[in-house]
């Protein structure tokens, strides 16, 4: 059954890949994307409910598949070589070439050896939480991308249709994904790691233009420092271990004199470049030039999700360690420096990219912290910042794509255009900084456990300040007049309604059921069978020995808030209607006053977006050369 | 179940009762360092009838929204402190209050209720890291963010942290609207942005924020009482203590703009929270 | 009973609480000086309530001094639309009454009456404080009435005014 499932799940985007490429008709394609999303979401959820098991190599025939991995592997990396010829970056000339040679450095020397009775595939609790991120969010976005890409292309007045290799990327992607989860080898895991980055490669690229190509290489290159630094660990693992597999790496532990730990320093410089960490992060702000469902699969369900995952995954055996507590300050540190950059920007999907690095940096910190609330909070933060992200994203896409302009500005008083989807930004907004929901009860947990760490919790306060900064101006603002009664929702194509909708109630919905959840995902990942639970759950009320959130009562409160709220909203806007305060001055007409010799004027403010302090030119030097002397301490702390 | 009933009550009334009487109070203190007599004592409450009399005047649907929205968490949190529960979710549960404020005032289209929202945007953003180092400070001392826990503390937290308890009385002028930090919106009428965020808020709604201001009074003084939790007596005369020096300093000071507010609160409240930590526990 | 009750509270809370706004219409500053005199310590007018809060959305009593001209008068009428009801109007000095000593130039409409609803007249050229506060007892005593804001009459077009 578990064998079946999980190459299910590792087969099926692949061939409904090549389904997309083959069927050109753009109804059929449409319907394979969806009854693949459907199928990948149902395979996810049956995963959870089975027991824990996985693939051995013997299943999966032994030899022949190393071989066949092998053979990618190189396949691979002569794809990187091609792009990097072909768009003239020594960089990834040079990186693909160095890790050609460490791949065959390995191969040649010692090269990696599974067992008959060793698992290849496995799903374990970590690996089940990501599966379910992968496979409910990311089919969820493509439903989204075949409108959008639908009038995108309309848009660019495309001879012949780019969709079919669109699709293909996106759903192979999944396969990636879901293949890196599960893999239990970490020379596999390698493939899926390259695979991703390829992928994102393709995508970010994907409308050939030439910022688009140049942003595409940027990533390729800088991604490429990640895979290097991963063949790298590789070989030292190699050198020092007799195994490549995940699970007795982590019951053998390391002793000071081997080589494991430099080489999970490594493991961790990849993981971070692949979160886009600083001084890491040009890659993820220049993919935003592809198109917006990219830029949602990026930060929500794929890419930068690798770098957490690694990380988790290795957590115990880095534990006690300097290279654990230096993650931690430095994850704060980029919590902090990506939400200062993010106060500043005023363009709306910069402001989203800031903040994926900025949660994800939070995750980091806890992860670096290594205690088992810590671990609890990362794994929170990671499932509820996948959906909320991934809701903001296609909604700032489908806003693009009526007004024209991703600046937060040009969004005042959206409410009035787009009613609908306004009210689900700001839905999405509120999921981001708010009690009740998720990713609040994530930042929770995390000051919670990082209590004790005077350093951490002072950056992770003052990013939190400043997080609720950015946030809170851009809802505010949607909502700004003139108000249209009574509500009625925009036109929509049906796909897109079907993806905000389902991500704006399923965020709300796991939020309020975030403390069966625990019980259900989160308590598997942290301490598999053994310890006391972190969290006890009763009522839907979370208690640890330092503190207590009550998720469901203050959810249910909420939600009777909320529609006391609405009802005053409905009645207000039975109230007598005045423009707002103008010094006397104001016209029949919204926002505009009478001005000297009678001329109307009209009346206007901006954000605060206090670029004297937060301004990207002058932040990002200082904040990046910060970042890289943590980044060096963390990499030089473990030799 | 009667006893939480009964909590919840006390919780609900203390707001206005306590909030309502500390602002009549403040007024009269204010009128007579000023050389005035002053309103009677129960003004704000003649103010706030008033307002909820007056007839429903909107510029926009939404700060209705908003503006009940913010007096449900206000309530909430003050709630939650009554019912001793975790002190980082009360912490959240009011800044949830001030952001819906905020975003009431930021509905309007008036430059003076934006400009007063995005002040009120920087005073949350000064106040609130000093006001989690409060709590982390508190956590530190006790092993607990429960205010079960710390209720029952025997030593007078003041003591081991009075660093950290000036650092609290900067959140605390800027969260009752004090002068030198009042750029939002001053508390008493009149100002170059002729009501900042409360600006295009009228009759019913300006009575309602009024209400949840009373609220965010009593927690504010609550969160300051618990660095003398020993007993109901110390407490209350640690937190009038600490509201009439607010009033002094109110009377006594001038307004700053932003950027002194930012960098003065954030350097001095910060190194004094810092320093206060690092002492007592990496020394 | 209850309501009976509710009803005489809020009468009594409007008294109490007379929240002004204060519009300076075009004059000679005189008047103004006085209504600010009121809010110094000698008069101390908080004593009865009395906040001047320079927003009509937050105020209850419209203080207007000077003369109405075709400028402002759209103005006032504006400050007084916003104006969330019950609202009562005190017009202050000579000029507020009646356009004073300017009522014949070229460009001045008249009294505040001209444009808006007026409950009170202050005469005076400047009026004393104690005149102005008489005044505003006396629109309280209006407030404090049940109200009914339906027997004013409606606002008049600002266009369809000529000079006289």
């Amino acid at each position: 059954m578990v064998a079946l499932i999980i190459t299910f799940i590792l087969l099926l985007p692949v061939a409904a890949a090549a389904g997309c490429l083959i069927v050109r008709r753009d109804n059929l394609g449409n319907g394979v994307i969806l009854i693949t999303g459907l199928a990948l979401a149902a395979a996810a959820l049956m995963m959870v409910s089975i027991a824990p098991a996985g693939l051995t190599a013997a299943e999966l025939g032994g030899r022949t598949f190393e071989g066949v991995i092998l053979a990618a592997d190189m396949g691979l990396l002569i794809i990187f070589l091609y792009y990097g010829r072909r768009y003239k970056s020594r960089a990834v000339l040079f990186l693909s070439t160095a890790q050609m040679l460490l791949l065959g450095g390995v191969e040649w020397l010692r090269p990696p050896w599974v067992p008959f009775d060793a698992m290849v595939f496995q799903a374990d609790g970590l690996a089940r939480v990501m599966l379910l991120i992968i496979n409910l969010v990311g089919p969820l976005i493509c439903c989204h991308a075949i409108a959008y890409m639908r009038n995108h292309e309309r848009h660019l007045k495309l001879e012949k249709s780019a969709q079919p290799r669109f699709f293909f990327v996106m759903l192979v992607f999944l396969g990636a994904m879901n293949g890196l989860v599960l893999s239990n080898q970490l020379h596999h895991l390698y493939f899926f790691f390259e695979l991703t980055t390829l992928c994102s490669f393709l995508l970010i690229g994907h409308d050939k233009t030439p910022t688009a190509v140049d942003h595409a290489v940027r990533a390729l290159w800088v991604n490429s420092i990640g895979g290097t630094a991963f063949a790298l660990a590789l070989v030292l693992i190699r050198v020092s271990k007799d195994t490549l597999d995940l699970q007795r790496l982590l019951t053998q532990g390391h002793s000071p004199a081997d080589l494991l730990l430099p080489a999970l320093a490594l493991l961790c410089l990849a993981a971070l470049v692949k979160s886009a960490q600083f001084p890491f992060q040009r890659w993820l702000l220049g993919a935003m030039v592809a198109p917006t469902p990219v830029s949602a699969l990026l930060h929500a369900s794929t890419m930068v999700k690798v770098g957490i995952y690694l990380m988790l995954r290795l957590a115990p055996m880095i534990q006690g360690t300097f290279l654990s507590r230096c993650t931690a300050v430095y994850g704060g540190f980029v919590f902090l420096a990506a939400a200062a950059l993010a106060v500043g920007q005023s363009n709306g999907k910069k402001v989203l990219a800031y903040s994926t690095i900025s949660n994800l940096g939070l995750i980091f910190a806890c992860v670096g912290l290594n205690t088992p609330p810590a671990l609890t909070a990362a794994v929170y933060l990671l499932l509820f910042h996948a959906v909320t992200k991934a809701l903001l994203f296609l909604c700032v896409g489908t806003i693009e794509q009526h007004i024209h302009s991703r600046d937060i500005e040009d969004m005042r008083g959206l409410y009035a255009v787009m009613p609908a989807t306004a009210l689900m930004t700001v839905a999405g907004v509120l999921m981001m900084i708010m009690p009740p929901f998720g990713v609040l009860l994530g930042k929770w947990m995390a000051m919670e456990s990082a209590a004790t760490d005077i350093p951490v919790i002072m950056l992770v306060v003052a990013g939190s300040a400043l997080t609720v900064m950015y946030w809170a101006r851009w809802a505010g603002l949607l909502m700004s007049e003139p108000v249209v009664v009574p509500f009625r929702p925009e036109r929509m194509p049906m796909s897109t309604w079907a993806a905000l909708s389902v991500l704006c109630a399923g965020g709300a919905g796991l939020s309020a059921a975030a403390p069966w959840l625990y019980d259900l995902l989160v308590s598997a990942v942290i301490a598999p069978g053994s310890l006391l639970p972190v969290y006890t759950v009763h009522w839907g009320i979370m208690e640890s020995a330092a503190g207590r959130f009550a998720v469901f009562p203050l959810s249910l409160l909420a939600v009777s808030g909320c529609l006391v709220s609405v009802l005053a909203f409905r009645h207000a806007n039975r109230g007598r209607a005045v423009s707002p305060y103008l010094c006397g001055e104001q016209t029949a007409e919204p926002c505009v006053f009478n001005g000297p010799m009678d001329q109307p004027v009209k009346a206007g403010a901006k954000n605060y977006y206090l670029t004297s302090i937060f301004g990207e030119e002058r932040l990002t030097v200082w904040l990046n050369s910060a970042a890289a002397v943590l980044l060096i301490l963390l990499l030089g702390g473990t030799l | 179940m009667n006893h939480a009933l009964i909590i919840l009550g006390i919780g609900l009334v203390a707001g206005p009762l306590l909030g309502g009487l500390a602002g009549g109070l403040d007024r009269i203190v204010t009128a007579r360092l000023q050389a005035r007599t002053g309103p009677p004592v129960w003004q704000p409450y003649y103010d706030v009838i008033k307002l909820m009399a007056k007839e429903l005047v909107v510029v926009n649907g939404w700060q209705a929204f908003c503006v009940y929205s913010y007096l449900f968490a206000s309530m909430l949190a003050l709630i939650l402190f009554v019912m001793q529960s975790d002190l980082l979710l009360i912490l959240f549960t009011q800044a949830l209050g001030a952001v819906f404020l905020a975003m009431g005032a930021l509905a309007s289209t008036s430059p003076y209720s934006q400009v007063g929202a995005h002040r009120e945007l920087l005073q949350i953003l000064t106040y609130e890291p000093l006001l989690f180092l409060v709590g982390v400070g508190i956590f530190l001392e006790t092993g607990s963010f429960k205010i079960s826990v710390v209720m029952q503390w025997k030593d007078p937290l003041i003591l081991k942290l009075p660093l950290l308890f000036a650092a609290l009385g900067y959140v605390m002028i800027i969260k009752l609207r004090k002068s030198p930090f009042d750029l939002a919106a001053s508390h008493h009428a009149h100002q170059e942005l002729v009501r900042g965020v409360f600006t295009d808020f009228s009759g019913p709604l300006l009575g309602m924020i009024e209400i949840g201001h009373w609220y965010d009074t009593v927690l504010i003084l609550g969160i300051c009482s618990l660095f003398w939790a020993t007993g109901p007596v110390p407490m209350a005369a640690l937190a009038a203590a600490a509201y009439a020096t607010i009033i002094l300093i109110d009377n006594a000071a001038a307004r700053l703009n932003w950027r002194w507010m930012l960098g003065h609160v954030w350097a001095m409240g910060l190194a004094l929270a810092l320093v206060n930590l690092i002492c007592r526990h990496q020394g | 009973m209850p309501i009976q009750w509710l009803d005489k509270l809020i009468r009594r809370a409007r008294v109490k609480s007379p929240w002004l706004l204060h519009f300076d219409c075009g004059s000679c500053n005189g008047c103004d000086i006085e209504v600010l005199a009121c809010l110094t310590p000698v008069y101390d007018v908080e004593r009865f309530g009395i906040v001047n809060v320079g927003n009509p959305l937050h105020a209850d009593l419209l203080l207007v001094t000077g003369t109405v001209n075709r400028r402002n008068g759209r103005v006032l009428t504006n400050l007084y639309e916003q104006m969330a009801a019950p609202k009562v109007v005190v017009a202050i000095g000579s000029c507020g009454l009646s356009g004073g000593i300017f009522r014949t130039a070229y460009n001045v409409i008249g009294g505040v009456d001209q444009m808006i609803p007026v409950d009170v007249y202050v005469p005076g050229c400047p009026p004393r404080p104690e005149a102005i506060i008489d005044g505003v007892f006396l629109a309280l005593d209006r407030l404090s009435r049940p109200a009914k804001s339906s027997d004013r009459p409606p606002l008049k077009p600002v266009a369809g005014r000529s000079s006289p």
